[in-house]
């Protein structure tokens, strides 16, 4: 984002911008050949750019945990949680009381900031793992109240169906492109926020709290209020992502807010290394999309259905690789 | 009322021992190299897969148990050596997301080689005792009653009394053996008890192993009471952790304490509402941490993640 | 810098390589001399991972046997017929992924699946914006089929179910009184817990507890402490057999000597190996079809199961077995080599459309399947059966018709 505008990235850019064409482009391309009996295997436009549009929605994700873990250098392994307010606050909106989306989703985002700073609260003095395994609580506490408070969604299991997708002039948006560029203008912001608030008074602040608390606060840092605003800029990001999942989905339900999201969304901070904005976007590229193309690689290359299933396995595999030869993360800065 | 709570405190002192046999293994590894082992779960997932392959092809159950806690304080090691022990000087994280990565790969691995069915101990080569069923007349063989109509399996006895004599013998070798000196003075500066001479990455290893064999009885013992499947180390290992963490991480009597607190928190739970079974034992946590910032035993330290 | 180059490029590198085609077979030029025109996809979407790779994992064996049973008797109009299985993991968030795979091959003319109604519903608007026919043999959610023209199932809907054991037990089995009800905290067990409850209300059945559990866990004993506390005369347990089995064994433990009914999630040889043989006996669970002795076809595709698997079949198997050969039966109708792939995917729609009487019904092992309007299946009946001697037998009185 400092970068110039150099040839380089304007050409980054303009790729980046018309993705969609070019995969529409090979699906037309595929098509003629077809004609000709040659098959090369594209898996499909929509099919692609939706994967470009998850690991969009996950680069989103891991840019605002960076903000608490890597920035603020505590360990987050509840944000799920305001991905799951976002999500819901968005979903039942809209698809209960028929807000339209552009109210749904600051409304999510705000809520999502209340939690966030209410969660601030009892954890500011907490340290290390103990504020690990109590951001894990409550985001256990929000999944458990989704499956278990139904007069919320009216449908067991959090489900909510039909969530409106947005629009404007009477233009529905719920092609997969049109999420694209959605996502990408919302992924935008939130990095372009980021990076003012890495490069002012904020961001040193933060990580001052990080490299050391008590010297941080001997310097004159109110470390309350700034871990606090880590907090609520952290949470908001992710409720940004949870109302854009919702209408992306269209049907969502509790098990999209699993845990396990957590983990991952922590697994592409690290592994792009922690503090980094490049690094929390290009592990979330790389995790987002890696599930799929091994199932790509899998299915193609091997007639054992059980080796296609095992792609966890490899995924699993290729974490502790990377950390092997990487343990600072992708990008790493030294300090 | 009462013959209800003492039945529902025996259930959760039952569920409390094999939470705390889980909890002591991520204690002490985290005690020593200030890691969560996430892979801890699937450690103990291994130890009864692997008593359950023995016992399928005629061990003996009493064989059959110490066999799998020798192979998996030796997966522990193996683990330890190839995915740990390199990353000792990197970033605390780092070897956060290869435990994570670990615990993906066995869970994955376990489905491949023996399937997401899951799986019961024969029970025909088990101890007769472990065996209760309920006969025609009512009646629980193999059970004690309790006042008030309650039934309590041997099996569940067993259970807990093995994990109270392994505690014990536990704590007797941390505190009364030079292994156990070693170790308690990595955990305390890992530098420092190198320059003294003791070769820490033998300690680790050490403490992987007796993690690892504690998590395979607790594995063996879900085993027994209930069913072999590969994704069994994920619920109760992370309830697991809360326990180590809420007795104070990196303390073995606050992996006990958590342990059985978390147990008896989740069956109270139930008791109330049973939809909310876990989250009552993350509740009681999240409160026990917020008073306590550094768990029930835990040294007030101002470590960082 | 230079090496996460290295990282990217092998990471496009892979990528590249899984965009190969996949290597021709070399021994199937028997059948193969024209090339895939010949050959009719259908995907199977199922979670083969996850943790309800046990279902996936039957509804993989009744959708082979369908496809070998068709290929065997020539295929569909001689042409062959191949089955594309998709894993979904049980996730919602990869159902959708795997859906826009599915609806973005164009070989694919019709898709059997999901399982989980949660996936059926993440797959739906897919399936509806690119017009591909969902036929689901699992989601029993009662609001899976609503507003999709594209959506149908060919199974009872949670409702229809959780009314009939509530009658059941009220008309047939006159003596029990009072029931608990212990569910499965996710779309299946809450929906059928909410018909079963809300039909008690209207029966002279007295509901004395409501307990839940979470998928995937083993341990109930606290749930069963305070259900034996309440002392009900039958407990229904609205889940699958994987906790069941384990639920019904931990509950005689306990000394809980009440009537256990299930579901048909239950209908499983798992439920009585898990549970052991003395535990599980006298058990009541409706299923949407019966392998019962007098129905030859039922029997037949069951011994053919176990031929071809080993295992005996369960319900999933046989509902998957029977969507894959309504499939079958409407390309057979309805397929045109000419037509371009969007009106090959349409027309199969309009064929299960249009079957919506009796008459017009498919006839497969589960019993006769035609849809209303939503493409629910209507009018299904269900069977009671009870496990004798470590068995699932019918039951001695059925219910036939419902108030």
């Amino acid at each position: 984002m400092r970068d110039k505008l150099t040839p380089r990235n304007i050409i980054l850019c303009l790729c980046i911008c018309s993705l969609p064409w070019l995969m529409y482009s090979i699906d037309g391309i595929e098509k003629l050949l077809s004609a000709y009996r040659i098959d090369f295997g594209w898996p499909g436009g929509d099919y692609v750019i939706r994967i470009l549009v998850r690991a969009c929605l996950y680069m989103l994700l891991a840019v605002g945990l960076n903000i608490v873990c890597g920035f603020t250098g505590l360990l987050d392994l509840g944000y799920v949680a305001f991905y799951l307010i976002g999500g819901y606050t968005a979903g039942i909106l809209m698809q209960r009381l028929g807000v339209p989306y552009w109210f749904a989703l600051p409304i999510a985002m705000v809520h999502g900031t209340i939690w966030g700073l209410l969660r601030g609260i009892p954890t500011l003095r907490l340290t290390g793992d103990y504020f690990a395994i109590v951001t894990f609580g409550f985001a256990e506490l929000f999944f458990r109240i989704i499956r278990n408070e139904q007069w919320l969604t009216g449908i067991p299991n959090g489900q909510l169906r039909g969530i409106p997708s947005p629009s404007i002039f009477g233009i529905t948006f719920d092609q997969n492109w049109h999420n694209y560029y959605h996502i990408l203008i919302l992924l935008f912001l939130v990095v372009f926020l980021n990076y003012r608030l890495q490069n002012s008074r904020v961001g040193r602040a933060w990580v001052a709290i990080r490299e050391d608390e008590q010297a941080a606060e001997s310097m004159g840092i109110n470390v309350g209020r700034y871990k606090s605003l880590a907090f609520a800029v952290s949470a908001a990001i992710g409720a940004i992502g949870g109302a854009f999942i919702a209408q992306f989905q269209v049907n969502i339900s509790a098990p999209f807010f699993e845990f396990w999201e957590s983990i991952l969304i922590l697994c592409m901070v690290v592994l792009g290394g922690m503090g980094s904005i490049r690094g929390a976007m290009l592990g979330a590229a790389i995790l987002g999309s890696l599930g799929e193309i091994l199932r790509e690689v899998l299915t193609r290359f091997t007639d054992f259905p059980e080796l296609a299933g095992s792609r966890y396995l490899i995924f699993g595999i290729i974490l502790i690789l990377l950390m092997r030869f990487r343990p600072g993360g992708l990008i790493y800065k030294k300090t | 009322m009462w013959a209800q709570i003492l039945e529902q405190l025996i259930n959760g002192l039952v569920l409390g021992g094999i939470y705390a046999l889980i909890a002591v293994g991520y204690t002490m590894v985290y005690g020593i190299i200030q890691l969560i082992n996430f892979a801890h779960g699937e450690i103990y997932m291994f130890g009864a897969y692997i008593a359950l392959m023995l016992i399928t092809v005629g061990t003996p159950f009493w064989i059959a148990l110490p066999l799998s806690m020798l192979l998996c304080a030796i997966l522990g090691m193996f683990i330890d050596f190839i995915a740990y022990k390199p990353l000792r000087n990197a970033p605390r994280l780092s070897a956060l997301i290869t435990a994570i990565g670990i615990s993906l790969a066995l869970q994955n691995l376990a489905r491949m080689i023996w399937s997401a069915r899951p799986r019961q101990f024969p029970s025909e080569v088990l101890p007769s005792f472990f065996l209760s069923e309920i006969t025609e007349t009512g009646k629980v063989i193999n059970a004690v009653p309790l006042p008030g109509g309650g039934i309590l399996p041997f099996r569940d006895v067993f259970i807990f009394l093995l994990a109270v004599v392994l505690m014990i013998v536990l704590n007797m070798l941390i505190y009364l053996t030079k292994i156990g000196k070693a170790m308690r003075a990595c955990a305390q500066n890992q530098v420092a008890s190198n320059l003294m001479g003791i070769k820490t990455n033998q300690v680790i290893a050490a403490t992987f192993a007796i993690g690892s064999a504690l998590g395979a009885v607790a594995g063996i013992m879900v085993g027994l009471s209930e069913v072999v499947t590969p994704t069994m180390g994920y619920y109760k290992g992370v309830a697991a952790f809360a326990a180590a963490v809420l007795g104070g991480i990196g303390s073995i009597s606050g992996a006990i304490v958590g342990g059985i607190v978390i147990g008896i928190a989740e069956v109270f739970g139930a008791d109330i509402h049973s939809g909310y079974r876990i989250a009552f034992a993350y509740i009681i946590m999240i409160l026990v941490i917020l008073i306590r910032p550094s768990g029930i035993f835990g040294k007030a330290t101002s470590k960082r993640a | 810098m230079r090496n996460w180059i290295v990282v990217l490029l092998l990471v496009s590198l892979v990528t590249v390589w899984g965009c190969q085609p996949p290597e021709k077979k070399t021994d199937d030029t028997a059948t193969d001399t024209q090339d895939t025109q010949q050959e009719l996809r259908v995907a199977v979407a199922a979670p083969i991972t996850g943790s309800a790779a046990a279902f996936g994992d039957m509804i993989k064996k009744g959708a082979l046997l369908k496809e070998k049973e068709i290929n065997d008797a020539g295929g569909i109009n001689g042409m062959k017929l191949t089955l594309l299985f998709r894993d979904d993991a049980g996730k919602g968030s990869e159902a959708s992924l795997v859906a826009e795979r599915i609806a973005n091959d164009n070989t694919i003319l019709a898709v059997v699946g999901h399982f989980n109604s949660a996936c059926s519903l993440a797959g739906q608007s897919i399936y509806d914006r690119v017009g591909i026919v969902e036929l689901s043999p699992g989601s029993t959610a009662v609001n899976v089929c609503e507003g999709s023209k594209w959506t149908f199932r060919n199974l009872y809907r949670d409702d229809f179910q959780g009314k009939f054991i509530a009658q059941y037990i009220d008309n047939v089995l006159t003596e029990l009184e009072s029931v608990a009800v212990f569910f499965d905290n996710d779309d299946y067990g809450r929906g059928l817990r909410n018909a079963f409850v809300a039909e008690i209300e209207n029966t002279e059945l007295k509901l004395v507890a409501s307990e839940a559990y979470e998928r995937d866990t083993t341990n109930f004993k606290a749930q069963l402490t305070s259900i034996k506390s309440k002392k009900p005369d039958a407990i229904f347990i609205s889940g699958l057999y994987t906790e069941a089995g384990l639920i019904v064994k931990q509950a005689r433990e306990a000394g809980i000597t009440s009537q256990f009914f299930g579901a048909d999630g239950i209908d499983n040889a798992d439920f009585l190996t898990t549970a052991g043989t003395k535990a599980v006996e006298g058990t009541y669970i409706t299923t949407p079809f019966l392998f019962g002795a007098d129905d030859v076809k039922a029997q037949e595709m069951a011994s053919n199961f176990e031929n071809l698997h080993g295992v005996p079949p369960d319900t999933w198997a046989a509902l998957t077995y029977d969507a894959v050969g309504m499939i079958a039966e409407a390309l057979e109708k309805t397929y045109k080599l000419e037509a371009s792939i969007e009106d090959k995917r349409s027309a199969i729609r309009e064929h299960l459309a249009a079957i919506d009487t009796p008459e017009e019904g498919y006839n497969g092992i589960t019993g006769l399947t035609y849809f209303d309007y939503k493409g629910d299946t209507v009018d299904k009946p269900a069977y009671v059966k009870i496990v004798k001697e470590g068995k699932f037998v019918a039951a001695d009185k059925q219910l036939t018709n419902l108030n």
